[in-house]
């Protein structure tokens, strides 16, 4: 195997590396030093130099390879007028390290640091972080000691700093930390929940795109997005206002007025101006919930903004301008509103570049156990009492509450309602058996009259208790289905004309009407009971 | 396979070194562990790679374990080749102790070589190139080689840029020969060296050794080196008897006032002409290597060094010989080099 080469890129020092007379060899000079390591070889060293100190770099060069017979030295000229002048050295070096051909597969390269004025240390770090140079920092430093002689140690700074134990676990607890943050210091244990909650965490100390927050209702959306933005907030990333809106609250002008604001006068009722919420959400962050129920003019005018960072008032012929990071939420499937015509297909694209989908508590079952204690400890921090659960109770509610019984339709909201309630009524602080009995029932009964169990309720309505046992869910599940149309029509014909409508196109089937009847006659259901 | 610990006895280059050469003449491979292990900057430093790479060069050798740092290192060397060679010693490494790793396989090789070395030829911690020429190189030519060395720019710490070139003509074998009585004193000398500093200092050094181990003017030279790349000051002095010629050396430093420097070398020469022994304290280490493959020989010396025990200690394993050490007196021992001759 051979080994890689060492390549060293440093600028000439012009008072550092300087000295023509013999006299210099008693003096430290950091481009000699970085060649005199006794355990540090440079193959080769390109040395950066102005054109008005050539001479010195001629004495530096023939002085490195005295000392070095291993290095062979590069001289370059790189052209900065003022070495102090940070654009015009930037500008220099960055030139440098884009034509220069790094091999990083046979060379390790060291950027030598410690010669140039601090404007060039400082530009040479930055090209070095942004990996426009492919290397590692290196620093000498002269002898220390009484005697003062010798050519100095060296350092090697490598900022890819996860090489460097100590500072990875750093960098691992305060991950931890944020991850554990967003959880708002829930022991969660769903893994998929737990991988999606660091995913988020990377990405909002990385970015400051707009972030898409999908989940049914009670998922947290909304807690979630206001947990990102105190993290943000937290590391200093950000110093605005957390601002939160419900589209499914405004609509029209009003919608406009308040998302963009209105300067006086624009309409009845505009007294005065009003800056509007995302003028509010400046340097913050914009929670826009629900975001599927913004109107088509809200939605082109909330693109603008988040492109140019710019829009109009109501009213107002000045543009007005925010800078604030958007976190949207829905529970509806965007793509099918696209499909629609009902959200604008750009506006998606700008903002689901980072789409997170919140599972359901019902997803989450292994989950149920850390939130419940979460919402007790909550309600103690509201109610201002501690109220604890007996362990039969506990176990008794936490069976229910994982089974397959409980839909949990409006998930962390339906959780929080139960111990808020359980809590209310819990006698001397404490939850019993008998108190999560009756939650359960409350909750039982509660989804049974949910959208999910509406056909459920229909079965229930037109069929014996005896009948209903005997039947499979499967059956259940259309029976149900089928109800609710039939319900909803006004003759058995239109309910046919629903039910079968693609077969009827295709002509297959003479009479929709009869097939209908007969289907729920065999459930023992007449069509005229249904219209009772 | 061999093994040595390289953090034995004296537990730096040395062993390292002294193990590269005895497997370039035995033709033994070698492995060394726990290079220089418990030195500041323990592992392989660059002139410790530079003669690894020279012993490497001249035996075709295997070698694993050749980088910056590294603690182990394994050397499977081929039959040494004479030849022209070229070497140069980083940091103003000693370009002397390159030569010494290298120059007893190229002494019994097949054919002339030519060798050029660069770097330090006067360091401090390192036979300086007069010892070589003066002392070491009259008695390998004596046991039946021919080698000459030439010094063409000296090369001082730290600036270096020092060379010399070293001829070699081989011998078939070597023979034994015996340093026990020096004889008598035939001349004594002491010269001062500056290169790039003033002239002063080495005429200070002088009239220190002048005063303290009673040399007479005549005796006494400065010399002042013009085409050196760097600041050097080194005080050498010579003790010609009618078996051997001893250099004794101190170098100038920055910030220790001349008479000291002088003072070190006196201080040295003034021991060993008391003690009436053959060879110094350097000498003895070097010695013992061309004694062992000529088979045998004998010497008297100081007391032994660190570096002289351990050489013992690594020349036993690459080599059948015994090597005997016979305290004369508080200042004075014999070593006696008895084993199968080298061909």
């Amino acid at each position: 195997m051979t080994r890689k080469k060492t390549t060293a890129i440093g600028l000439l020092g012009s008072n550092l590396d300087a000295g023509q007379s013999a006299e210099r060899w008693e003096k430290w000079r950091p481009s000699i030093s970085l060649c005199s390591q006794e355990n540090l070889l440079i193959d080769r060293f390109e040395l950066l130099y102005q054109k008005k100190f050539f001479n010195l770099a001629s004495v530096v060069a023939s002085d490195i390879e005295s000392v070095s017979p291993e290095t062979d030295v590069r001289l370059t000229e790189i052209d900065f007028g003022d070495p102090w002048d940070f654009e015009e050295v930037y500008g220099a070096i960055h030139d440098f390290a884009r034509a220069y051909r790094f091999k990083p597969d046979t060379e390790d390269y060291l950027i030598h640091i410690t010669t140039g004025s601090h404007v060039a240390q400082i530009c040479l770090f930055l090209l070095t972080e942004s990996r426009h140079f492919p290397a590692r920092l290196i620093q000498t430093s002269p002898p220390a000691g009484r005697r003062k002689t010798g050519p100095g140690s060296f350092e090697i700074i490598d900022l890819d700093l996860s090489r460097y134990d100590r500072i990875a676990s750093r960098f691992r607890q305060e991950h931890r930390e944020g991850s554990s943050f967003l959880k708002s210091g829930i022991e969660t244990r769903n893994a998929r929940f737990n991988a999606l909650i660091d995913r988020i965490e990377q990405v909002a100390i990385n970015s400051r795109d707009p972030l898409l927050l999908v989940g049914p209702t009670g998922a947290g959306k909304s807690q979630l997005a206001r947990r990102v933005y105190e993290l943000r907030r937290a590391r200093h990333q950000i110093e605005g206002q957390f601002v939160e809106v419900n589209c499914a609250t405004i609509r029209g002008d009003a919608a406009m007025s308040a998302l963009f604001g209105h300067v006086k006068g624009s309409f009845t009722g505009a007294v005065k101006d009003r800056p509007g919420l995302l003028r509010t959400a400046d340097k913050g962050v914009l929670f826009l919930d629900e975001i599927g129920e913004l109107g088509s003019d809200e939605q082109a005018m909330l693109l603008r903004a988040l492109e140019e960072k710019k829009f109009f008032p109501l009213g107002g012929d000045r543009e007005a301008s925010s800078d604030f990071q958007l976190i949207a939420g829905t529970n509806s499937d965007l793509a099918s509103k696209v499909r629609t015509g009902r959200f604008r297909e750009d506006l998606l694209a700008r903002i689901n570049l980072w789409t997170f989908r919140l599972p359901g508590l019902g997803e989450r079952v292994e989950d149920i156990e850390p939130n419940l204690q979460y919402e007790l400890d909550q309600f103690a921090n509201r109610a201002g009492r501690r109220v604890t659960m007996s362990r039969e109770a506990r176990e008794k509610f936490l069976k229910f509450a994982t089974s397959h019984e409980a839909r949990w339709t409006g998930n962390f909201r339906d959780l929080n309602g139960a111990v808020t309630r359980m809590a209310t009524l819990a006698q001397g602080g404490r939850i019993s058996v008998e108190a999560v009995a009756d939650e359960i029932i409350r909750l039982r009964s509660a989804w049974r009259h949910s959208r999910a169990d509406e056909g459920e309720e229909m079965i229930e309505r037109f069929i014996s208790a005896d009948r209903l046992r005997a039947l499979d869910l499967f059956d259940r599940l259309q029976l149900g289905g089928v109800l609710k149309v039939c319900v909803e029509s006004r003759t058995l014909s239109e309910a046919g004309r629903k039910l079968f409508s693609n077969s009827r196109d295709r002509k297959k089937t003479a009479n929709d009407a009869d097939r209908l009847r007969k289907y729920l006659a065999r459930f023992g259901i007449e069509w005229q009971r249904v219209k009772e | 396979m061999l093994s040595i610990d390289g953090s034995h006895g004296e537990g730096g280059g040395q062993v390292l070194r002294t193990s590269l050469t005895l497997s370039l003449v035995t033709g033994k491979p070698f492995r060394i562990e726990k290079i220089r292990a418990g030195r500041k900057n323990p592992g392989l430093l660059r002139q410790h790679l530079t003669a690894v790479n020279a012993a490497q060069e001249i035996s075709r050798a295997e070698v694993a374990g050749a980088s910056l740092g590294s603690r182990e290192l394994t050397f499977a060397p081929d039959k040494p080749l004479a030849g022209t060679y070229s070497f140069a010693v980083g940091t103003a490494g000693s370009a002397t102790l390159v030569l010494q790793t290298v120059l007893p396989a190229l002494i019994l090789a097949t054919g002339e070589s030519a060798i050029a070395l660069e770097g330090g030829t006067h360091n401090p911690f390192a036979p300086p190139f007069d010892f070589l020429a003066k002392t070491f190189l009259p008695l390998i030519n004596r046991m039946g080689a021919r080698v000459r060395a030439e010094l063409e720019r000296p090369g001082f710490y730290p600036a270096g840029g020092g060379r010399f070139t070293v001829r070699i003509e081989p011998a078939t074998r070597l023979n034994r020969i015996d340093l026990v009585d020096r004889g008598k004193i035939v001349s004594r000398r002491a010269r001062a060296i500056v290169a790039n500093l003033p002239i002063k200092i080495a005429e200070r050094e002088l009239q220190v050794i002048r005063r303290k181990l009673s040399f007479n003017s005549e005796w006494l030279d400065v010399e002042e080196i013009r085409d050196s790349r760097g600041p050097g000051n080194v005080v050498m002095i010579e003790v010609e008897s009618q078996q051997v010629c001893e250099v004794f050396t101190a170098f100038g430093e920055r910030g220790v006032p001349a008479e000291k420097v002088a003072n070190r070398a006196a201080q040295e020469a003034r021991v060993y002409m008391a003690a009436e022994v053959a060879a110094g304290q350097h000498l003895a280490d070097q010695l013992m290597i061309p004694m062992a493959m000529s088979g045998g020989g004998s010497f008297t010396t100081l007391p032994l060094s660190r570096h002289a025990t351990t050489n013992i200690e690594i020349i036993k394993k690459f080599l059948d010989v015994e090597i005997s050490v016979e305290q004369l007196d508080s200042r004075a021992c014999r070593v006696d080099v008895k084993g199968a001759r080298l061909a």
